[in-house]
């Protein structure tokens, strides 16, 4: 117990030795701290990036819809050479009515077409995407209106020319006005907006609010391009599932029965591809988190830099504390007193460097976040990490100057001018 | 009794340009407690090298030393410094103290490796100073200080760990005539005391201080004696 007070306090005493070194070398204390700085702050910065862009990506997927598969009448990409045009597959609305009957645990098959359209008012125009979609879109992918109502079967029924619209085209359109009651046109087609979408955000440079959803049947009728092949053709469907379970067997279900309907012969690859809201989020999550690795190795070379001044400077200090050295010895300090007293300098440096850049980063993050509309988040574990990294690497980067200073000869170290 | 320290055919050789150059040539001798030992020669005598050995900071070529009936030889270097902190006290020609540290903060340094507390360390570093005529200079650093005084805080400093011997290595050599009586006149009165004293010196009338002289000449004592017509300061 006393041994163990005792070797408290010989710390203690190297962090005062250290302080009063470095406060000896201001400027150059200093400097030096500033290496380390830079790169824990530009490793945080880093960290707190790349979490933000998996927080992001995870609201993006939320957003989206949970427990939904998405048919897209695409060749699945996943075993096959090139696509070529004549893989395409075609998907109608048929086939979405054949999934909701014949797929276990389906709740509901959202069909949707998209185009991209240009919306007019008088004197403005907005470029956006069109999605002709049925009330089922609303609640698979849980899309409300804020203002007004969301699209009924009637709409749909009629072929009504009305559109729901996000909230970015809303501003492009009408800006101060409110939107319900007022109408735009496209193709010269005029609609009359019924409802302003739930703002969902933007995510990643994606603005999820440049839309307008409008009645499927309208979209195909007036607003259609040549894309499609036959009277009932659609861009994608949305198929919604009770929860995870019957989502997973419910793909491979949707596959086959695609199969049977289009007669795909066995060994040919699909002519259309089914993805899970789970494989979205779990393939977005790897590329977010290859993202980050590479952020976070791009500053740990900075980081690296900082210890490498410190391993610099340590050594200079031991160069010119020599006789120092030599008398603590002659005093009586061991080879691991004079090695910790180094090490203690370099730690102390680096923590404080350390501690710098992590307030420095939190700064930076927060206005980040502000500013860029990105989140950044700084947790408590990164904070404390960070100070225990830099603590490493002024104990990775000062022990060797610090071990040399220990194996010097204490007469020769005496000597020494 | 045991002799404090005993020689037995003491060597240190150093090897320069390929010639083997005894710096220190079988050198046999012991000294007792309470003894104030002056020793004396000529630059490149040895003496220094000698002293060096004696006082644990260099290692033998060959011979024993034996302090305080251990031998040396056997010690690693942690022990080594160990003996360094418990048994000897050096004062050295540049004082050696620590550029802006205060005097007290100075002569506690040695209590610092040897464990001991905050509080404690201050206490015993204080009441040396004290006793050197030092107690209104404590917070002082060496550059607020004159030769005289940055010499008697580095005695303290040798001090404070209540050694079996001091050795000295030409403490008056940065210091005038008469400051240099003054240290001698301290190094008497501590030997009254009680202490054990080494000094080196390559000035006479600073070896007339001591009791015993011992010369030095190429790595070899070449007088050992008792002081004839011994000197005393008036002790400052």
């Amino acid at each position: 117990m006393n041994s163990l007070l005792a070797s408290i306090a010989g710390w203690g005493v190297n962090v005062a030795i250290a302080m009063t070194a470095l406060r000896t070398n201001l400027m150059r204390s200093i400097l030096t701290t500033l290496g380390v700085m830079i790169g824990v702050f530009s490793v945080i910065l880093a960290v707190a990036v790349g979490n933000g862009a998996q927080v992001s990506v995870t609201q993006q997927i939320a957003t989206l819809g949970s427990n939904m598969a998405i048919v897209v009448p695409e060749p699945d990409s996943g075993n096959s050479g090139p696509r070529r045009p004549s893989d395409r597959g075609r998907l109608t609305e048929r086939d979405g009515q054949a999934i909701l009957r014949q797929v276990p645990g389906v709740v509901a098959v959202a069909p949707q077409i998209r185009n991209s359209v240009q919306a007019v008012t008088s004197g403005r125009s907005a470029t956006t995407q069109a999605i002709g979609a049925t009330p089922e879109y609303g609640t698979i992918s849980n899309v409300n209106a804020s203002d007004g109502r969301f699209l009924t079967q009637g709409d749909v029924g009629s072929a009504g020319r009305v559109a729901v619209i996000g909230q970015t085209v809303a501003d492009k359109l009408f800006a101060d006005i409110s939107p319900v009651g007022q109408t735009f046109r496209v193709n010269r087609v005029p609609f009359t907006v019924i409802g302003v979408l739930e703002s969902k955000g933007s995510n990643l440079g994606n603005d999820n609010d440049d839309q307008i959803v409008v009645p499927i049947t309208t979209l195909r009728q007036r607003l259609s391009t040549a894309a499609t092949q036959g009277p009932d053709d659609v861009t994608l469907l949305f198929v919604g599932f009770e929860d995870e379970e019957t989502l997973l067997d419910g793909q491979k279900e949707i596959k086959s029965l695609l199969r049977d309907r289009y007669r795909v012969p066995k060994g040919k690859i699909n002519p259309f591809t089914v993805r899970t809201t789970t494989e979205i989020a779990e393939t977005t999550g790897e590329v977010t988190q290859i993202f980050q690795a590479v952020l976070v190795a791009i500053a740990s070379i900075s980081l690296l830099v900082g210890g490498i001044g410190i391993m610099n400077i340590m050594l200079v200090s031991v160069t010119e504390r020599t006789r120092e050295i030599g008398l603590r010895m002659a005093l009586g300090a061991k080879r691991s007193d004079i090695r910790n007293q180094f090490l203690v300098e370099a730690a102390v440096l680096c923590v404080i460097g350390g501690a710098i850049g992590l307030i420095l980063a939190m700064v930076a993050a927060a206005i980040f976040q502000q500013v860029a509309d990105f989140p950044a988040p700084v947790g408590l574990d990164t904070a404390l990490l960070s100070v225990a990294f830099s603590a490493a690497i002024g104990i990775l980067f000062g022990g060797y100057p610090a071990i040399r200073a220990s194996r010097l000869s204490p007469i020769e170290a005496l000597r020494s001018e | 009794m045991t002799a404090l320290l005993e020689t037995h055919d003491l060597v240190k050789d150093y090897v320069i340009g390929g010639e083997t150059l005894h710096a220190v040539n079988r050198v046999s001798l012991g000294i007792q407690r309470g003894e104030f030992v002056a020793i004396m020669g000529t630059s490149g005598s040895g003496k220094s090298t000698f002293m060096n050995m004696i006082g644990c900071l260099d290692i033998p070529t060959s011979g024993t030393l034996l302090l305080d009936g251990i031998d040396t030889k056997t010690l690693d270097s942690d022990e080594l410094a160990e003996i360094r902190n418990r048994k000897i006290g050096f004062v050295f020609q540049q004082f050696n103290l620590l550029a802006r540290t205060s005097a007290l903060d100075n002569v506690a340094v040695p209590l610092i490796y040897r464990g001991m507390g905050y509080t404690e360390r201050r206490e015993r570093a204080q009441a040396k100073l004290e006793a050197m005529g030092l107690g209104d200079r404590l917070l002082n650093t060496p550059a607020k200080l004159s030769g005289g005084q940055q010499q008697r805080v580095a005695i303290a400093r040798a001090l404070v760990t209540d050694p079996l011997m001091v050795l000295a290595d030409e403490p008056t050599g940065a210091l005038d005539t008469q400051t240099s009586l003054d240290i001698m006149g301290i190094f008497q009165k501590l030997n009254d005391d009680g202490i054990t004293l080494i000094v080196v010196t390559h000035e006479p009338d600073i070896a007339e201080y001591a009791a015993r002289r011992i010369v030095f000449r190429d790595g070899q004592v070449i007088e050992d004696a008792a002081v004839k017509s011994r000197r005393r300061a008036v002790s400052a």
